[in-house]
């Protein structure tokens, strides 16, 4: 579970302070799907980097579960993004020379123990978002949405409670993009958290809940009530283009 | 264990990224090349003055005519060495063994018949033949009693005796030494050239007497030669030889000595000559060489942390320490210098086997050479990889992904 309570972030340089984060509370359940939203500049990578344990805020508290992760050091929050968080990002961040299969196992380079079935996990992952038989392939000879794809099989490696993704429909055409949300969708049915950053409304109504910023607070917190389908709207994608 | 999967990371990507890890290895590869070499031909020019020191005689000193540095053969001009010298040493100067005065002629026409050879002539007491370890093979050696009766006898060398007599018997024939007769009473075992190439095989021994008054007509020797029975002892009896010398031929110390005393450690300075001075010139330059080859690893490594920032943030996301991420790039480092010092020791070799096939210089492969190679390869790849390193440690993640 995640719980925010008065955060806040605010970068100083050359003093001049800017605040951009500024009184956040929340709370995201486990086995929530939420929508962050916002428009550019308005803090939404912030708030992410923040609740990845990749930064931390300049005020109030952020609780992962029972940790109190502003009182971790470096390494512990290292090993909290390995085993408890798995992200993605609007650029897939792939390692250009090596292999989808390489690419979905860097988590477990860092991990305590490397599991003995760790190419048996990278396999079910690449299974998980349809790549199997692209495993031996480098980023460069896949399209944007199989970037993508690796770089969610790459999350689930290590089997993360939450799911953060920053954009992850940006660089994509429409049908990728929905292809990656119905990916989104299944790993939400199997039980995982998932947090998702955009600005555009059609992908946030994806998520069951969305999460408004405006100039570095929040403006709105609501349900989505009539969550989209991403199955039914590629069949309809699919239709449209056969016709 | 997890450092045993990072250093996998960092050997992929020199791997991945083989025009830039050659690159970053190349003033590896020079430099351990150039000190494998150097050290090979340090090792052959050292092993080449045990040699000399060997033929010399590693507890043997040599009391020789004539002052100045320089080496034998004696200065025939001067005539203050004598028998009577040689016997004071033997006398006053402990822990000697040996004290053997030789009368000395370069270059002495010996004939028999119409052969003829130019040899050097040794008159010498029958304690040459210990001092020297030199005896006859076939025949007699020189005895107390020849040289009591100033006998017209001669021992000779192998190539004296292959000049003179062919495959035929030399022993109890008669040769002419300055018109004078001798007879040929043994002849000593073959000694084979120096590493310079001097023949000693060209030289023939007569007793003393005989040599100094029958054929030289002299009263001084050219040299004496000392064995001690502990080597150890040999700096104090130089000392102590050399101020009975002095007492003897009343010479005061900033007077010119008339006389020269030749050691194993003399022996070996001479034979090293300017070779030691080299070296360190050459290795000075191996450090140099190592030395900008580190920096030009270093600078490479630097930029290779600015352009895989992403990479690096991406690691961190994932999971990486900071301490993993300086170890990956302390891996990459160590790794180019390492596999650097194997392909420059490797080279080295090569070039190695070529000096010792197409030269005559001496050159000899040792394992020191290369365990000081890798020392210099993890030293230089650890000093020139911690900087590049904890620069790619330091980055913030978050700065790197946006
Ligand atoms: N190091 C920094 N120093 C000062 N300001 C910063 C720094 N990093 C980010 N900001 C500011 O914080 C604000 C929020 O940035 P952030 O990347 O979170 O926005 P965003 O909502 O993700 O925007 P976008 O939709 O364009 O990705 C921006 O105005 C940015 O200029
Ligand atoms: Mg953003």
């Amino acid at each position: 579970m995640i719980a925010v309570e008065n955060l806040g972030k605010t970068y100083t340089n050359a003093d001049v302070a800017t605040a951009v984060l500024k009184d956040i509370n929340f709370r995201i359940a486990k086995n929530e799907y939420v929508a962050i939203m916002g428009t550019s500049g308005t803090g939404k990578s912030t708030l992410m980097n923040i609740l990845g344990c990749l930064d931390k805020p300049t005020a109030g508290s952020y609780r992962l579960d029972d940790t109190d992760v502003n009182s971790l050091d470096d390494d512990a929050l290292s090993h909290l993004r390995n085993h408890k968080i798995g992200f993605v990002f609007q650029q897939f961040h792939l390692l250009e020379r090596a292999t989808a299969a390489r690419n979905v196992l860097l988590p477990l380079i860092y991990a305590a123990e490397y599991p003995e079935d760790a190419d048996q996990r990278a396999r079910q992952a690449l299974s998980a978002v349809g790549l199997v038989e692209r495993m031996q392939y480098k980023p460069n000879a896949l399209s944007g949405g199989q970037q993508q794809r690796v770089a969610i099989a790459r999350a689930l490696i290590n089997d993360p409670e939450i799911i953060l993704a920053d954009e992850p429909t940006g660089n994509l055409d429409r049908r990728s993009g929905l292809g990656i949300m119905a990916i989104f969708r299944k790993l939400h049915r199997q039980g995982r958290t998932i947090v998702l950053v955009t600005h555009d409304q059609a992908v946030a109504e994806h998520a069951r809940r969305i999460i408004v910023l405006k100039d570095g607070r929040i403006d709105e917190d609501r349900v989505v009530e009539n969550q989209r389908d991403p199955e039914v709207e590629l069949d309809a994608f699919t239709e449209k283009e056969d016709r | 264990m997890k450092i045993r999967r990072i250093i996998g990371q960092g050997v992929q990507s020199l791997n991945a990224n083989r025009l830039r890890s050659f690159f970053m290895m190349a003033g590896t590869i020079v430099g351990i090349a150039a000190l494998t070499t150097i050290m090979a031909l340090g090792r052959g020019i050292e092993k080449k003055v045990m040699q000399q020191v060997e033929t010399f005689g590693p507890r043997a000193m040599m009391l020789i005519a004539g002052g100045g540095k320089d080496m034998p053969p004696p200065d025939t001009t001067v005539t203050t060495l004598t028998v009577d010298d040689a016997r004071a040493i033997q006398k006053q100067v402990s822990g000697i063994e040996i004290v053997s005065p030789m009368a000395w002629r370069f270059r002495i026409n010996v004939k028999r018949d119409v052969h003829q050879y130019q040899a050097v002539l040794w008159g010498v007491e029958p304690s040459w033949h210990a001092a020297w370890n030199w005896y006859a093979a076939e025949g007699e050696g020189i005895t107390n009693e020849d040289v009591a009766t100033l006998a017209r006898v001669c021992v000779i060398g192998q190539t004296i005796k292959r000049e003179l007599f062919g495959d035929e018997d030399a022993v109890g024939k008669r040769i002419y030494v300055n018109k004078k007769r001798l007879v040929v009473k043994g002849v000593l075992s073959k000694k084979g050239s120096s590493p310079m190439g001097t023949d000693f095989d060209n030289r023939m021994i007569v007793p003393i007497t005989t040599a100094m008054r029958r054929l030289l007509n002299v009263d001084y020797v050219g040299a004496v030669r000392i064995i001690t029975r502990d080597a150890g002892q040999m700096p104090r009896q130089i000392k102590e030889i050399r101020a009975l010398m002095h007492a003897r031929h009343h010479i005061t110390p900033p007077q010119e000595d008339d006389f020269r005393i030749v050691s194993p450690v003399a022996i070996a300075k001479m034979a090293r000559g300017t070779s030691r001075t080299l070296s360190i010139l050459l290795i000075a330059l191996v450090g140099l060489s190592l030395i900008v080859g580190g920096v030009v690893l270093m600078n490479i490594l630097l930029i290779s942390v600015g352009e895989r920032q992403k990479e690096i943030g991406l690691r961190r996301a994932v999971g990486a320490t900071r301490r993993d991420i300086l170890s990956q790039f302390l891996t990459e480092s160590l790794a180019v210098t390492f596999i650097g010092m194997l392909i420059g020791s490797g080279l080295g070799v090569a070039i190695i086997l070529f000096l010792k096939k197409a030269t005559r210089i001496p050159v000899m492969i040792s394992w020191e050479s290369f365990a000081l190679s890798l020392a210099f390869a993890l030293l230089v790849g650890t000093f020139f990889g911690v900087q590049p390193a904890r620069r790619a440690a330091s980055l913030d993640p978050v700065e790197t992904l946006r």
